[in-house]
């Protein structure tokens, strides 16, 4: 036996390991083998019309289901975003740069998206912008697919069209 | 004292399965809902107010809650609640809220997917932090602990444990709900092996997944929702010592109190006067403590215990207590099918969770309104 501390004792190591495996879901897997193939799915509202993405199997805000499935185009609009300036675990970009949220054309929600191929200063709400793709071939489903979005030069939207989602 | 009656008009729960492959946990949640509110008649308006079941940990989601808002109709925004506990509490709470007379009508839902963690590995963190999670006992090492300590004070067999176990084995087959249907002989289960002795593997709960919805509503309003509601009659809530160290594991002193009080609540003066128990005990050892501390003889014919096949034959963690409300509700409400015991009037439902007991919950529900 070891001898007795002489110190008290002030804290205890505890690591904590718990594995886990997720299911994605029948909804969630279809929407992302179809990045795979450079499509982006959502989900149709059978009570408002609405389209979610990612698909949902039911509308939070009507409770109706969601069974429709649509394809949406890889553009939109910024409503929101911000310039990030301090390097975040996990993402390696040279800072600054620009997350932003797009309002993709036909969705009535928007995703989170990393705006590139233009200077952060340049990014404003209402911008058009596209998805760029990773290449085929190295596409594995999953969100890594969209590398990022970048302006597409058409003029920007108007905030009216686009203030209902922000 | 005289309380609000409130009742239960309404439950739907998926059958229990080991493992959904094709469904999130708020996936498997949504389906139930729309069921539990469709057999009441009515739509999302109807309710006042919501509580929610589940456990991050079990989830290996951060606020999976949270997620579970967007199923569970919850626009426009309406009062909610969640708790880390299984539904049979949350019920607890609603009920409490609805004697406040600030709401009528709730719903109570259960969700939990275990099989995307580790059950074992996560439940050793109810443990206390310092001396006993880090030894690594998980629930199982914890209940044969417990099993040990009763047999060693009531002289209870191998053999004894076999019985009950059988005897649940035999009533779930009549539960189409269940994970396990097929009924085993005692004989059969005493030769499983050991998991951890004196529990064998045919004594432990099959661990499974499910989600579950309850709907509760205050005289008034339960009438028009259900033909035949059944009322709570009494309820009662207590929690023990965590470090089960402190405590007599051969008894439980907290389901002893709980039942105390609730059948207080309920006027009645023993279990003696209800027609059937429903108890949520994961392995035969906690099932004779609990009847014990129900005052409940579990080698009797009555009251009859777990009509349903209790929790070893399905245990989906979070909804197995909330199952016990669900499927009291069924046998009072004539809704029970092959499992039906003939002419019940009043029930009881208890759920316990924890390690060893910690936590217990019991109604007493009847056809019946409680008070005048």
């Amino acid at each position: 036996m070891d001898e007795p501390p002489k110190e008290p004792v002030k804290y205890i190591d505890a690591e904590v390991r718990l594995p886990y495996h997720y299911v994605a879901g029948d909804y969630r897997a279809r929407y992302l083998r179809a990045l795979k193939d450079k499509k982006i799915l959502g989900s149709k509202c059978a009570a408002t019309g609405k389209v979610f993405v990612m698909p949902v199997i039911a509308s939070p805000e009507s409770f109706a289901t969601c069974d429709t499935w649509v394809e949406l185009a890889g553009r939109g609009t910024i409503t929101t975003f911000c310039v990030v300036n301090i390097p975040v675990i996990g993402r390696d970009l040279e800072i600054p740069y620009v997350a932003a949220s797009v309002a993709l054309d036909g969705a009535d929600v928007s995703m989170f998206a990393l705006i590139q191929e233009c200077p952060p200063a340049d990014v404003r709400m209402g911008m058009r912008v596209e998805a760029v793709w990773k290449p085929d071939g190295e596409r594995r489903g999953d969100h890594e697919d969209i590398l990022y979005f970048r302006p597409t030069g058409e003029p920007d939207a108007p905030f009216e069209s686009f203030s209902h989602r922000l | 004292m005289s309380l609000r009656n409130v009742a239960v008009v309404g439950f739907a729960q998926l059958p229990v399965v080991a493992r959904d492959e094709h469904r999130m946990s708020t996936e498997m949640l949504y389906p139930v809902v729309r069921e539990a509110l469709e057999r009441v008649g009515v739509t999302r308006d109807a309710i006042d107010y919501q509580v929610s079941a589940s456990a991050d940990y079990l989830d290996g989601r951060p606020f999976g809650f949270v997620a579970a808002l967007d199923v569970m109709g919850s626009w426009p925004p309406r009062q909610d609640l969640h708790l880390e506990m299984d539904g049979s509490f949350a019920a607890y709470y609603a009920w409490l809220k609805i004697q406040t007379g600030e709401v009528d009508t709730a719903i109570v839902c259960a969700h939990g997917k275990t099989s995307e963690g580790e059950p074992e590995r996560v439940l050793n963190l109810q443990l206390d932090p310092y001396y006993q999670a880090p030894l690594g006992l998980t629930p199982t090492a914890t209940a044969a602990l417990q099993a040990s300590a009763y047999q060693a004070r009531t002289g209870a067999t191998d053999a004894d444990f076999a019985a009950v176990a059988a005897r649940n084995r035999a009533a779930g087959a009549r539960n189409p709900d269940n994970q396990v249907r097929e009924s085993a002989s005692a004989d059969a289960l005493q030769r499983t092996p050991w998991v951890i002795e004196p529990l064998r593997r045919g004594y432990l709960s099959p661990v499974g997944e499910s989600a579950s919805c309850l709907v509760l509503a205050a005289e008034g309003k339960a009438e028009q929702l259900c033909q035949r509601p059944a009322w709570i009659h009494g309820v009662d809530h207590r929690t023990e010592l965590q470090s089960i160290g402190a405590r007599d594991l051969s008894r439980s002193a907290g389901a002893a109190r709980a039942a105390e009080k609730a059948f207080e609540m309920a006027g009645i003066g023993s279990a003696r006067d209800v027609d059937l128990v429903e108890l949520l005990a994961t392995n035969p050892a906690e099932e004779l403590i609990v009847c014990e501390a129900l005052g409940v003889n579990a080698r009797a014919t009555a009251p009859v215990v777990n009509p349903s096949g209790g929790a070893l034959c399905a245990h989906p963690v979070m909804s197995t207590g909330l199952i016990r409300l669900g499927e009291v509700f069924r046998q009072l409400s004539g809704q029970a099918g092959e499992r039906t015991v003939p002419g019940a009037r009043r029930a009881v439902a208890h759920a316990s969770q924890g390690h060893c007991l910690q936590q217990n919950v019991v109604w007493v529900l009847g056809t019946e309104r409680r008070w005048a």
